[in-house]
């Protein structure tokens, strides 16, 4: 067990940053995406403590990320009752960001079908077609033609954006996640 | 070869494109010139999604968590404020500070936390749990199965006790394939029982027609179908997947002399459409809370558009290290005065021997005449 723990800690130095910056994208509070690493990381334990299958563990983990950020979305959805006022009196509490660039691109990406998020934020970690088919749940063949979508979309998204000046707040608040894949 | 579509374009720059598509490419100044458009995306993306930095204490919590093996991100969280214990934390008057502060912030803080796990995050749980069988070991179970509709049609040995039977499954963990599977009625009285071994390549299969025991030998196919007690995992976990679907979730926490469980009831899943070969329209789940492992499961809906219902109430478990089980365990016994029918290579699917061997049986008693 103690080995087990060791080597969870090992492949979390490897990959914890990018599950944490992968989360990021998905959740709408830095502490929600704290939560999934943790999550995404005590899963792994058990995976290993089980002997579960270790041979592609990066794809593994984005994987459980994405379903841990899904859940954690619904969770929030069921039991926290969101009203647009709400939004606007207690704005979410901001990720880190030195130089505003991630809140654009959050905002823009916040626009668009969670889905195209889930694609962007996968291929962003530099994750293969294969391992972004399994971690989204769509079939290998599809995630070019996604991908593709999806970029165009989060292009235009951020042309708008920078157009209308990083109307941050406005856009958070045409963003409706259903919280379902 | 002709431009390339944007797909295409995406899959070259993404370096997942095949060779033909990539020999387009150094070739065509169009195509070079999206692809490049392409990347200059995809590289942005990289630089925005990438910039945020790690916070410094995330590491210590999930260092904290993994030595702990603790179960469940939530528990973990550190508290806003919370701060290594300073010098002035000691006085009396601190101590007695902090206490009120447990007591009135944080205790309830924690309780909110237990109160508020959510239906979807329990379904999860227990799909995983379902998925992720355990791969050595004897596992006993003992448990009530009722059926109705298609099922029920399909097994007309059941019919006759109104569809709820008492089972009995083995299951050997470490030998895919081997495991024993017996229904009794209300009576105690064994209905059926299917036995298979890859071992020694046997399959028994018993039942009663007519009062009357029937006992059908086979070899094992050569292809290995899936098993019953697979199938019978596999509906869970398909029926517990429509159940994550629908956003109608009720959600009941029940302290039983077994301890805590859980309970979720979706009792209108709207998932129905026309073309629909399987589909739910209620159902209720009973989990445990320490290992989320499903204690009572029950839906309804349509099979082929006939309408069924399965129900299954767990009564004990057991698991048992590989070895320690009896020689017979696994054995279907040969019951006073059963006609025993011994047929060829069995089917992937059981009850089909059965009735192959049956009509083979029938067809050489009528030559025989």
């Amino acid at each position: 067990m103690r080995g087990s723990s060791e080597a969870a800690q090992a492949l979390f130095d490897q990959h914890g940053e990018a599950i944490y910056r992968f989360a990021a994208v998905l959740v709408k509070q830095h502490q929600d995406a704290e939560d999934v690493v943790q999550e995404t990381f005590l899963k792994l334990l058990r995976h290993l403590e089980t002997g579960g299958d270790t041979t592609n563990v990066r794809g593994w983990l984005f994987t459980v990320a994405a379903n841990a950020a899904r859940d954690r979305q619904r969770w929030r959805m069921r039991w926290t009752a969101w009203l647009p006022a709400h939004e606007r009196s207690i704005p979410p509490a901001p990720l880190p960001d030195e130089d505003g660039r991630l809140a654009l691109a959050r905002a823009s990406l916040a626009t668009l079908p969670r889905r195209d998020r889930l694609l962007l934020a996968l291929r962003a970690q530099g994750l293969s077609y294969r391992d972004v088919a399994a971690a989204a749940g769509v079939k290998p063949a599809s995630v070019g033609r996604l991908l593709a979508r999806a970029l165009t979309r989060w292009s235009v998204a951020n042309e708008q954006m920078t157009a209308s000046g990083g109307d941050r707040y406005g856009l958070l608040e045409r963003h409706s996640d259903s919280g379902r894949r | 070869m002709a431009c390339l579509n944007d797909t295409q374009i995406q899959a070259v720059a993404d370096g997942e494109g095949d060779a033909l598509a990539r020999a387009h490419v150094a070739t065509c100044g169009a195509c070079a010139s999206r692809v490049a458009t392409r990347q200059q995306q995809i590289g942005e993306l990289h630089r925005t999604l990438n910039a945020p930095a790690v916070p410094a204490a995330l590491s210590a919590r999930v260092e904290t968590a993994l030595a702990a093996g603790a179960a469940g991100a939530t528990r973990l969280r550190a508290l806003p404020g919370a701060r290594r214990p300073t010098r002035w934390i000691y006085s009396g008057f601190a101590i007695a500070a902090a206490t009120l502060v447990a007591v009135v912030l944080v205790i309830p803080a924690l309780r909110k936390r237990d109160a508020t796990v959510s239906a979807a995050e329990i379904l999860a749980r227990s799909a995983t749990r379902l998925a992720a069988a355990p791969d050595r070991g004897v596992e006993v179970l003992v448990y009530e199965l009722s059926l109705g509709g298609a099922p029920l049609e399909m097994l007309p040995e059941y019919a006759g006790g109104g569809g709820a039977y008492r089972i009995k499954q083995v299951i050997d963990h470490g030998v895919p394939g081997h495991y024993l599977f017996a229904s009794y009625d209300a009576a105690g009285v064994q209905v059926s029982s299917l036995a298979q071994d890859p071992s020694t390549g046997r399959r028994v299969m018993a039942m009663r027609v007519d009062g009357r025991p029937y006992r059908f030998e086979t070899t094992l196919p050569a292809d290995r179908a899936l098993s019953l007690p697979e199938i019978e995992r596999l509906h869970m976990q398909a029926s517990i997947a429509l159940m994550q679907a629908s956003g109608n979730q009720r959600l009941q926490v029940l302290d039983t002399p077994d301890g805590r469980a859980y309970r979720i009831d979706v009792p209108s899943l709207s998932t129905s459409t026309p073309a629909a070969v399987w589909d739910l329209t209620e159902a209720h789940l009973i989990v445990d809370a320490t290992d989320f492992h499903v204690v009572e499961f029950a839906v309804k809906g349509a099979l082929l558009k006939q309408p069924y219902s399965f129900s299954y109430k767990l009564l004990s478990r057991d698991v048992h290290e590989p070895g320690s089980m009896p020689p017979d365990a696994f054995e279907v016994p040969l019951e006073p005065g059963a006609i025993v029918l011994e047929g060829g290579e069995g089917s992937p699917i059981p009850a089909m021997d059965a009735f192959t061997i049956a009509l083979r049986e029938l067809g050489r008693t009528r030559q025989a005449r």
